[in-house]
């Protein structure tokens, strides 16, 4: 559903992505994680078309999504880190402009602000929201109709613990409906207790994939350590200092990585 | 196409809801009642003036405040298309995002402009009469096009510029240059072209710019083609009766041009 060949981005003479192969099959979450300016969100931009790859292809529901980028964005359903709206917009006209682009009928639309507790703001602007309602929306408005494919870059930022549960919930109901999703976080919690595989990435690079039990197995922790360190955290401190001591080598896990 | 027309639905309902548009119409309503006014009082009359020198006092305010507003309108809106992320992940052509928003602006400031200068209209039939009233029509006709067109321009400067601030100064030296760069071009042309060879590069001057290009239609409107200075009267040498086409022709490519070349510079664009 979701498959990136040999795709890196560079901005001008910096390579922020060095060349990636991923797939992501439909029901099956895949999480990135890894420091700041590790590649994530630029991975996640390139698949939504915000910004075009300087190499290699990727492709949405088959389609590509430099040449045939509309046809790829109609399966797709994107959170960036960014607002991506005017803030002066106002959640009734957001709302309806997205249920027209993915043929949903309004009152259903209307119903996804319900879910997000956000049905009394249908004529606040955005920019009335607080930081975690813009987030629940935004969350609402990217999984809604019939999207197959769904990037969700920091999808538990701002969020409460009930948001926070929320965003939980709607990344399972997704994978339950057969939607691929790929999401970037930082929270190695729901990347523990929500991705089928995870994708752990050091300065523009793929550094280890694999379940958790892989990945616990490739750092030489114990996947049942007990606390007070939690295991993924532990997983991904070794990964990322292995990841950074090893430039230019990579430390593979699956045949598909790159 | 569809999605685009309801995005076009979504930024025209946003347009609506800004403050531009009242602002802009009732600016031009008060301008227009003063130019009607002021007229006569130089003479010692607190008197409305008639449709016909009314529309030849607003014509210079169309031809340099309406471009002025569009342009900077145009640029920040073209600049903000770089915030628009999540708009741009939808199933829609990133050139619809930047049609949709000149469509949007055309048809709001253009109401604005029909509000503003249609009631300040009222006021003039209801105390000089209606004669040469479908001269003022037309003469809005001409300040709508001339938005449209400084628009798209400034449209492809915010684009092109990405940033508010930097858009909306390129979008003032642009003014500029069409306001006063093309007139003293042509001044320059005169003076170095042998007399009779002079008319069809002060036509082509003449249509260089969308600035210029309204005003000379404007000024057709009452048959003082004379009175657009050198390259007015070498327009309608040179032209005749299609220089009336020919400059509508002109304002439709400024247009056309910026707003295609602005769509392909955003289709390009890292977000």
């Amino acid at each position: 559903m979701i498959r990136l060949e040999q795709l890196r981005k560079s901005y001008g003479g910096r390579l922020a992505l060095e060349p990636l192969n991923l797939d992501v099959a439909r029901g099956e979450v895949v999480a990135l994680v890894g420091p700041n300016g590790a590649g994530k969100s630029t991975t996640l931009r390139a698949l939504a078309g915000i910004v075009r790859p300087s190499g290699g292809r990727a492709f949405i529901a088959g389609h590509d999504v430099v040449t045939d980028a509309v046809a790829a964005r109609s399966h797709l359903g994107y959170l960036s880190q960014r607002l991506g709206v005017p803030a002066s917009t106002v959640l009734r006209d957001l709302v309806e402009l997205v249920a027209r682009v993915r043929g949903v009928a309004p009152a259903t639309a209307v119903q996804t602000l319900t879910v997000a507790g956000l049905s009394d703001r249908l004529g606040s602007t955005i920019g009335e929201l607080s930081g975690g309602q813009r987030q629940r929306l935004m969350i609402a408005l990217a999984t809604l109709g019939p999207v197959t494919a769904l990037l969700l870059d920091e999808p538990g930022i701002s969020l409460d613990a009930e948001g926070s549960e929320e965003v939980r919930r709607a990344i399972c109901e997704a994978r339950d409906r057969g939607t691929a999703v790929l999401f970037a976080s930082h929270q190695l919690h729901d990347v523990a207790a929500l991705a089928d595989r995870i994708v752990v990435m050091v300065q523009g690079r793929v550094v280890a994939q694999g379940s958790l039990a892989e990945l616990a197995q490739a750092a030489g922790v114990p996947c049942d350590a007990a606390p007070p360190e939690p295991p993924i955290e532990r997983i991904y401190r070794i990964l990322v200092s292995r990841g950074r001591e090893s430039a230019g080598h990579l430390t593979l896990l699956r045949e598909d990585a790159a | 196409m569809s999605h685009t027309l309801s995005l076009c639905r979504f930024e025209l309902a946003a347009a609506l809801r800004g403050r531009t548009a009242p602002v802009f119409a009732g600016g031009f309503a008060l301008a227009s009642v003063a130019v009607a006014l002021v007229g006569l009082s130089a003479g010692g009359v607190l008197a409305v003036q008639g449709f016909a020198r009314t529309s030849v006092s607003l014509l210079e305010l169309v031809v340099w405040v309406v471009p002025i507003l569009a342009l900077i309108t145009g640029a920040v809106a073209g600049a903000d298309c770089h915030e628009l992320e999540f708009t741009a992940s939808l199933p829609i052509r990133r050139a619809g995002i930047v049609f949709s928003r000149w469509l949007a602006g055309t048809l709001t400031l253009g109401a604005a402009l029909l509000v503003g200068l249609g009631s300040a209209g009222l006021v003039i039939g209801l105390l000089a009469g209606t004669a040469d009233g479908w001269r003022y029509l037309r003469l809005i006709g001409v300040a709508v096009r001339v938005l449209a067109a400084t628009l798209a321009l400034g449209l492809w400067i915010g684009v092109a510029v990405r940033t508010r601030l930097k858009a909306v100064g390129v979008a003032v030296a642009v003014w500029f240059v069409l306001v006063i760069g093309v007139d003293l071009v042509a001044i320059g042309a005169l003076a170095v072209l042998p007399p009779g060879k002079a008319g069809p590069w002060l036509s082509a001057l003449l249509m260089a710019s969308p600035i210029d290009s309204a005003r000379a239609l404007g000024l057709s409107l009452f048959h003082a083609d004379v009175v657009a200075g050198p390259t007015g009267a070498a327009l309608s040498a040179v032209l005749g009766k299609a220089g009336a086409w020919a400059l509508t022709a002109a304002l439709i490519g400024w247009t056309l041009v910026p707003l295609t070349l602005a769509g392909r510079r955003f289709s390009r664009s890292d977000l």
